[in-house]
């Protein structure tokens, strides 16, 4: 029995290294993804987005006021624009993805204690330019505005201290956590790895048994052994070898994240079987795939929070494996959760895999009596 | 005239030779049109709220002071975050965030009001999972926006109390206030920005897909490509009538999508709606040929169908939507140009949202032609290459 188990285990082996198209999808594409995927995130942060400066003051408070915007890593001043309507052409050729107007007076307004505001223009139709705009440009309106009162407080006989006290009262601090500097690779190739994680297995599952009648429950548990154990040797390398060549924060316990990746590629493993004999062309199966992806990645809430989405929704994608298994390993392998807070999700893992076993072998004996 | 009735009925006969396939295979007519009409209402159906409301924090309230509830009560207030868990130590906050049961922590330590009344300026800090970006940024946005309004309500009492009036109290706590407007987009919807990209792209997954299985089907058939090359006549009549019935069926999806887009789902259209057609007639042809070019480079349809997921699955990155092109390094900038939807995205950016006049947009319209020109171009080439030794052969044959 033992020695019958061993040898369906050194088929199974043998059957991907023989399988072109396995071989691709299991051992090319794992690594493939994981390094095209990356190029575009690579440098994290936007620097130096271009922005447009109609000053129509022109006086020591503007050009302090625009030296400090330059002053921000995120934007540069790169034009300086005599109106609106050419402002509005640079930004349209997509030369500047902002514009700042200070308007006429601002100076004395400002040094009369009157309002002087600005008028920002930012890119509405691309958010991180949009957030980039936002950040860079309250930064340098608040520091010179503080700096204004606390100066007119003290010349008029208040001490430093007291100024300080009226101009702010109260000191609000946001603290970023697990991706201080708010890089953008940081923030998606960690969800994105799990992701390639699980299509390529159910690819590689997909070309190997798509169309083929299972060899029985001895050999399906072989290969399943084989496909999960092929995989954890990948976790390795996609979620603790890559984020350390990228550079990206992983702070997490290795031991934890097996916690939940076993169990989950289990899931992927099981669903990958059941898929293959729901589905019996290969191309069907890495076609359907190819094109959830994406889909995959929103339901997973780790770009767009799963609070946002409809119930009926959140409830369908507990169905498949990524939609619990990435925010876990995103909460262990970044932000350093323990085997406590992530119990539930491997709960959910084991839970589908025991369902997709049933239902796979549910659909060979189904199959079967059809044949008979 | 003869010769070119003779070439119409080539491409009617490729055209119902290829509709026949279509017909037998239940599956392909599933990836037609159901399938990404299917695959738009559930991205229709994740991003329904176009901007996220009652994200859940956590405060830890180590004050309990009049001013400390009244912060907590305002923080509530705003209409993106909600207050759903209070915790007595940082630490028990900390787990709401590893559990993902909350996406901010906001710690208001002890003696915050008395602090405050005797002019030593406290620290009230909002901690925000930064992993999670977009909730995260708008909860710190929120949350931080919420506290500044209590601390500038504070300024402005303090000022009242030294003499000066209630208006220009209000004036100097925000001495340099910003008007920030979002060009094209005010409303900052994600409808507009995310789904109106997403679309497309997984689009241009199926436009090649669909293509590479049409000619590597013929390539595996036994009779080879020749048996079209021959019905067709010439190279471009088979091209064109191979292609044509997905040209029809995705152009109908790309555009069924945008009519619920405009339509139901009311996002502004607010440019040239002739010029839109245009470009999605193009955008769809130029997918087409890359999937058909990629299916005639491979060896086999898996082979195929893997280059086209290669090429188009990670498209959406390289786009420049999400993480803006500027700041892309030299090959995905160059990777991005190659991809059709890449032009084709910032074509309705410009023509959509920004209503840019026509000028504007001609580099990338150029572009987007250039691409279908050259993948064109190479899927003829190839199809000659691939077509001729197996038409010699079958001429042999007949003779």
């Amino acid at each position: 029995m033992i020695g019958a188990f061993f040898r369906e285990i050194a088929a199974a082996i043998l059957a991907i290294w023989n399988d072109k198209g396995a071989r691709s999808t299991m051992l090319g594409a794992t690594l493939f993804f994981s390094v095209f995927f990356p190029q575009p995130y690579l440098s994290e942060v936007v620097r130096d987005m271009p922005v447009a400066v109609i000053d129509q003051d022109g006086s020591t408070l503007s050009r302090e006021l625009i030296r400090r915007i330059d002053a921000a890593d995120a934007v540069a001043v790169a034009h300086y624009a005599a109106d609106m309507p050419s402002a509005r052409a640079l930004f349209l050729k997509r030369q500047v993805h902002g514009i700042v107007v200070v308007p006429p007076r601002f100076e004395r307004d400002l040094l009369a204690a009157r309002a002087a505001p600005i008028a920002v223009f930012s890119d509405g139709g691309y958010f991180l330019l949009n957030s980039v705009m936002s950040s860079a440009l309250s930064n340098a309106a608040r520091s010179l505005g503080a700096e204004v009162q606390v100066g007119r407080l003290t010349a008029s006989g208040v001490d430093a201290a007291q100024a300080m006290a009226i101009v702010e009262p109260l000191r609000v601090t946001t603290v970023p956590l697990f991706n201080p500097t708010g890089g953008y690779a940081s923030f998606v190739l960690p969800a994105v790895f799990v992701l390639i994680l699980q299509q390529t297995l159910l690819m590689g599952i997909g070309n190997l048994k798509a169309g083929r009648r299972s060899a029985g429950g001895l050999s399906t548990f072989a290969d399943a052994i084989v496909y999960v154990a092929l995989y954890s040797l990948w976790a390795g390398v996609v979620l603790v070898l890559l984020p350390w060549v990228y550079r990206l924060p992983r702070i997490g316990d290795v031991a934890v994240m097996y916690a939940v990746a076993v169990p989950f590629l289990a899931a992927v493993t099981a669903m990958g079987l059941a898929v293959a004999r729901l589905i019996p062309s290969k191309e069907g199966v890495i076609f359907f795939l190819v094109v959830l992806g994406m889909p995959l990645f929103f339901l997973s809430g780790v770009s767009w929070p799963a609070e946002a989405m409809p119930q009926f929704l959140r409830t369908v994608a507990f169905a498949i494996p990524s939609t619990t298994a990435v925010p876990a390993l995103v909460r262990v392998n970044q932000m350093g959760a323990d085997l406590r807070s992530v119990e539930t999700a491997i709960f959910v893992q084991l839970a589908l895999c025991i369902a997709y076993s049933t239902l796979a072998v549910a659909i060979e004996r189904w199959k079967k009596g059809r044949s008979a | 005239m003869a010769r070119k009735a003779h070439l119409a009925a080539g491409f009617r006969r490729v055209l119902l030779a290829e509709l026949r396939q279509i017909g037998a295979r239940p599956g392909l007519m599933f990836m037609l049109a159901p399938f990404p009409l299917l695959l738009f209402v559930l991205l229709a159906a994740v991003f329904q709220l176009g901007l996220p409301r009652d994200l859940p924090i956590t405060v830890v309230d180590q004050d309990r002071s009049t001013l400390s509830r009244q912060m907590v009560r305002i923080v509530d207030a705003t209409p993106e975050v909600a207050v759903t868990h209070e915790e007595g130590t940082l630490g028990e906050g900390r787990q709401r965030l590893l559990m993902g049961q909350a996406y901010g922590v906001v710690l208001i330590p002890p003696r915050t009001e008395r602090d405050v009344l005797a002019g030593r300026r406290p620290e009230v800090v909002l901690f925000y999972n930064n992993q999670y970006m977009t909730p995260g940024s708008l909860v710190a946005r929120s949350v931080g926006g919420a506290l500044g309004t209590v601390a500038a309500g504070i300024s402005v009492e303090a000022r009242v109390a030294r003499g000066s009036d209630v208006e220009s109290a209000t004036q100097a706590v925000v001495p340099v206030p910003i008007r920030q407007s979002a060009l094209f987009n005010p409303s900052l919807e994600y409808v507009q920005f995310l789904l109106a990209a997403v679309m497309p792209t997984v689009l241009q997954i199926f436009i090649g897909a669909s293509a590479a299985l049409s000619f590597s089907r013929d390539r595996q058939g036994v009779a080879g490509l020749g048996k079209s090359l021959r019905l067709g006549g010439t190279l471009t009549r088979t091209a064109a009538g191979k292609l044509a019935p997905y040209t029809l069926a995705y152009l109908l999806v790309l555009w069924g999508a945008d009519a619920l887009l405009f339509g139901p789902m009311g996002a502004r259209f607010g440019g040239s709606l002739t010029f839109h057609v245009a470009y999605g007639v193009v955008f769809v042809l130029a997918s087409q040929m890359l999937g058909a070019a990629a299916a005639l480079v491979a060896r086999d349809t898996v082979s195929a169908l893997a280059a086209v997921g290669v090429i188009t699955g990670p498209a959406f990155g390289f786009t420049g939507i999400t993480f803006p092109r500027l700041s892309m390094n030299g090959f995905s900038d160059v990777w991005a140009d190659l991809l059709p939807v890449t032009h084709y995205l910032e074509l309705r950016t410009d023509n959509i949202l920004r209503g840019a006049p026509l000028d504007i947009s001609m580099p990338a319209f150029a572009w987007l032609c250039s691409l279908a020109l050259v993948y064109g171009g190479v899927t003829l080439l190839l199809l000659w290459r691939h077509g001729r030794p197996r038409l010699a052969a079958s001429k042999e044959v007949a003779r």
